[in-house]
């Protein structure tokens, strides 16, 4: 029994020194160093130009908490609470926009606006409306799991009584709110960590203040000076999150009962919404780089000149997602086991971890890797860029194990131990192999977003050592439209691929009635 | 004789695979409680559910009060308008909403006016001895309390026909006696169309004017019986 409990001790142990070292230790560097700074006191006196930043900042966030609510809430009711046709596929296809880096949209947007819109292609509503763009799946997704985990029978009740509007306004909204609520302050961080969209539309937020004073001015006392308010605007906001939706996040068992379409009178209405969504949001960007990279000359000298990126960017988040999950694995496991508070508590960290903004995240690495000594030796190699990885993406990978882990029942792994084997062959033989589902979606996830991430990586990626993205970003300014919106549109396609595979295997699929299943 | 104010008439359902119910046909008389006795799976459940218009009939037709409320594939009437009251197995109390809270949704659903709403739930409570607890949460209250605000909640709004789906079933057997016989009080008080589901032949007998065998999806006995009393 000791023994079984030692190594469990051992995995577990190194991995939360990883993520300590990985993901805690360069926020709690930046902020003791800002709090021990000289000049503390102009960090919490806002100036006028401050104040402007701050005002930004947080019309930003509430705007996109608010649109992205407003798109992406309805739209998660609907794939809860009706028959609608082809629904994984559409579920798949709407989540696609949130895999998209936010800058490819707001490049999209730049294309479109630029002659159509002028005075508002670069304006803080535009911002607004590209976050939100982005943004909008993770309200569906959260609206749509929330509600799938309220029983069914509770709206049954209402329905023998009240007509379907009013039971969801009564009964299936304030049970869900919630979750509704948590999802638009999760937004709220992500959108007012962003630094892409508005670096790319001229709107200045602390993100690109930050980036500004670090990467033009080289001011790296001012840098970590103006990261602390955001900083705790994202920790506060995100911890606000994560207690609100308390064992919800890892908790993954599906209530009994049914889920009644109560509301299916209304499924042309939202048919209709969703597709107009879809083309908002998902085929309109990508049509718009498509007609933009026709202009290009030689589509292969586009790529052939900027081979080395793509490789680069491949071969990192290749390596990044395997580190990541390889630790994550792990985290997710000892959240899943974990009981009462001590569990909540993670999940908190967790979230607050994930809603630090990314170039904030860099900014901490480079000051606690940038110095002589062995941390030296890691300054200036790809290993900054794998780092950067961890820091920003083993939390919600982390998350998304935890709550994979929660299938396997304690019961798999406690009869394994009793017939003799230990607790790192009852993991590998049988605990990880009925995970291999979500470690696939995990690796895929993260993939996804170390292949798109520029916050960090613009930051601490080492000189002559571009990644897609920091190309696709660095050279907007400087080369021709259809250049950029060419490597846009591979990038784009590179992201995209995965989730059409999974569309195709989903569509090849046998529906559930005509598996045999009561549905 | 009393007029008929439930009929089920050759009723048909399946899921999938499953063939819940064949042909089944069942007349309960006005102020009657008819209980369903079977084992799990014979289809006890779907045919409550297809009375209260939860689930639409694959053939057949389900009248109500002299209406036809559904046919063959359709719902004529739906369900928040046949005049049901529904007793779920695990009860269904709506956890945000306090007890007071959650028989205001129906009276409201029912357009009582807004000043004869706190008699008309005072009442009803008052009748399932709960009244003490209006202002209580539903996990604030135990099983046999819960199962009291269930039943109240489902007579609040004077229904038609009293639909029960197993609501003892999760009680231990004292508990169990006494709500019993308080269900067979309440029905014999108020004349209310009852139908019951159970797998408790003690149910039947404390309860039932009729008791229907169903196995299988099929309705195989009806019988008429005189109620036993059971000591409060």
């Amino acid at each position: 029994m000791w023994r079984w409990q030692s190594s469990r001790t051992m995995v577990v142990g190194i991995a939360i020194v990883v993520f300590v070292v990985c993901c805690v230790l360069p926020v709690g560097y930046l902020l003791a160093v800002s709090l021990g700074g000289v000049d503390v006191y102009s960090a919490v006196v806002l100036d006028a130009r401050q104040r402007g930043l701050l005002y930004n900042t947080a019309l930003l966030g509430t705007g996109t908490a608010l649109l992205a609510t407003a798109a992406g809430a309805p739209l998660g009711i609907a794939l809860a609470r009706m028959t609608l046709p082809r629904k994984a596929l559409l579920r798949l296809a709407l989540a696609a926009p949130a895999l998209l880096p936010p800058y490819i949209v707001g490049l999209a947007w730049t294309y479109l606006g630029g002659s159509l819109l002028s005075d508002w292609t670069y304006s803080l509503p535009a911002a607004i409306l590209v976050l939100s763009l982005v943004f909008y799946p993770l309200s569906m997704l959260a609206t749509e799991v929330t509600m799938r985990r309220i029983d069914g029978r509770l709206e049954e009740a209402a329905l023998v009584i009240a007509p379907p509007g009013h039971v969801m306004w009564r009964v299936t909204l304030p049970l869900a709110a919630p979750g509704l609520f948590a999802a638009a302050l999760v937004i709220f961080v992500l959108a007012v960590s962003e630094f892409g969209v508005p670096g790319l539309l001229r709107v200045r937020v602390y993100t690109t203040e930050i980036f500004t004073a670090f990467a033009a001015l080289y001011d790296f006392g001012r840098a970590m000076l103006l990261a602390l308010p955001l900083l705790l605007l994202s920790l506060i906001v995100a911890a606000a999150a994560a207690a609100l939706l308390g064992d919800r996040l890892v908790i993954t068992r599906r209530t009994a009962g049914i889920r009644p379409a109560f509301l299916d009178e209304w499924r042309r209405p939202a048919m209709t919404g969703a597709l107009a969504v879809l083309v908002v949001a998902l085929v309109f960007p990508v049509a718009v780089l498509v007609s933009e990279a026709r202009g290009t000359r030689s589509l292969s000298a586009v790529f052939t000149g900027s081979g080395d990126a793509i490789a680069n960017s491949l071969v990192l988040a290749t390596a990044g997602a395997t580190a990541v999950v390889s630790v994550a694995v792990w985290l997710g496991y000892a959240r899943a086991r974990a009981v009462g508070r001590l569990g909540q508590m993670a999940d908190i960290l967790f979230i607050v971890v994930f809603a630090v903004p990314s170039t904030i995240v860099g900014v901490g690495l480079i000051g606690l890797w940038n110095r002589s000594g062995p941390f030296g030796a890691v300054y200036g190699t790809d290993a900054m860029l794998l780092l950067g990885y961890l820091a920003r993406f083993v939390p919600v990978a982390a998350l998304a194990l935890a709550a994979s882990t929660r299938y396997v029942p304690v019961s798999h792994e406690e009869a394994a131990a009793v017939c003799g084997a230990g607790w790192l062959r009852a993991m590998w033989r049988i605990v990880l192999p009925q995970m291999r589902l979500g470690l696939a979606a995990a690796w895929v996830l993260t993939f996804v977003l170390a292949f798109g991430e520029l916050g960090v990586s613009i930051l601490v990626a080492p000189p002559g050592e571009a990644t897609l993205p920091i190309r696709v970003y660095t050279i907007i300014a400087n080369t021709p439209p259809s250049h950029v919106a060419a490597l846009a549109l591979l990038q784009t396609g590179i992201i995209l691929a995965p989730l059409a595979l999974l569309g195709a295997a989903v569509s090849l699929r046998p529906s559930a009635r005509a598996r045999g299943e009561v549905g | 004789m009393s007029t008929v104010q439930l009929s089920v008439r050759n009723v048909t359902k399946r899921f999938a695979s499953h063939q819940a119910l064949i042909g089944v046909s069942l007349d309960v008389a006005a102020g009657d409680a008819v209980v369903i006795l079977g084992p799990s799976g014979c289809g006890k459940t779907t045919l409550l559910r297809l009375i209260a218009g939860l689930e639409v009939p694959d053939s057949g037709e389900i009248w109500l009060a002299g209406a036809q409320v559904a046919s063959g594939g359709r719902t004529l009437i739906p369900p928040h308008e046949r005049g049901i009251g529904f007793v779920f197995q695990d009860l269904a109390l709506w956890p945000h909403l306090t007890v007071q809270q959650n028989l205001d949704f129906v009276l409201e659903s029912a357009r009582v006016p807004r000043d004869s709403r706190p008699l008309r739930a005072r009442e009803v409570l008052e009748l399932v001895r709960i009244d003490e607890l209006s202002r209580r949460y539903p996990h604030e209250l135990s099983g046999g309390e819960q199962q009291r605000v269930a039943l109240a909640r489902a007579l609040v709004g004077r229904p038609r026909v009293l639909l029960l789906d197993e609501p003892l079933s999760s009680l231990d057997p004292e508990l169990r006696a006494t709500l019993r016989s308080e269900l067979a009080r309440l029905q014999r008080t108020l004349h209310v169309t009852t139908v019951y589901v159970t797998h408790d032949r003690d149910d039947a007998a404390v309860l039932a004017d009729c008791v229907v065998d169903m196995r299988a999806g099929k309705i195989v006995s009806a019988t008429n019986t005189s109620r036993k009393e059971e000591p409060a």
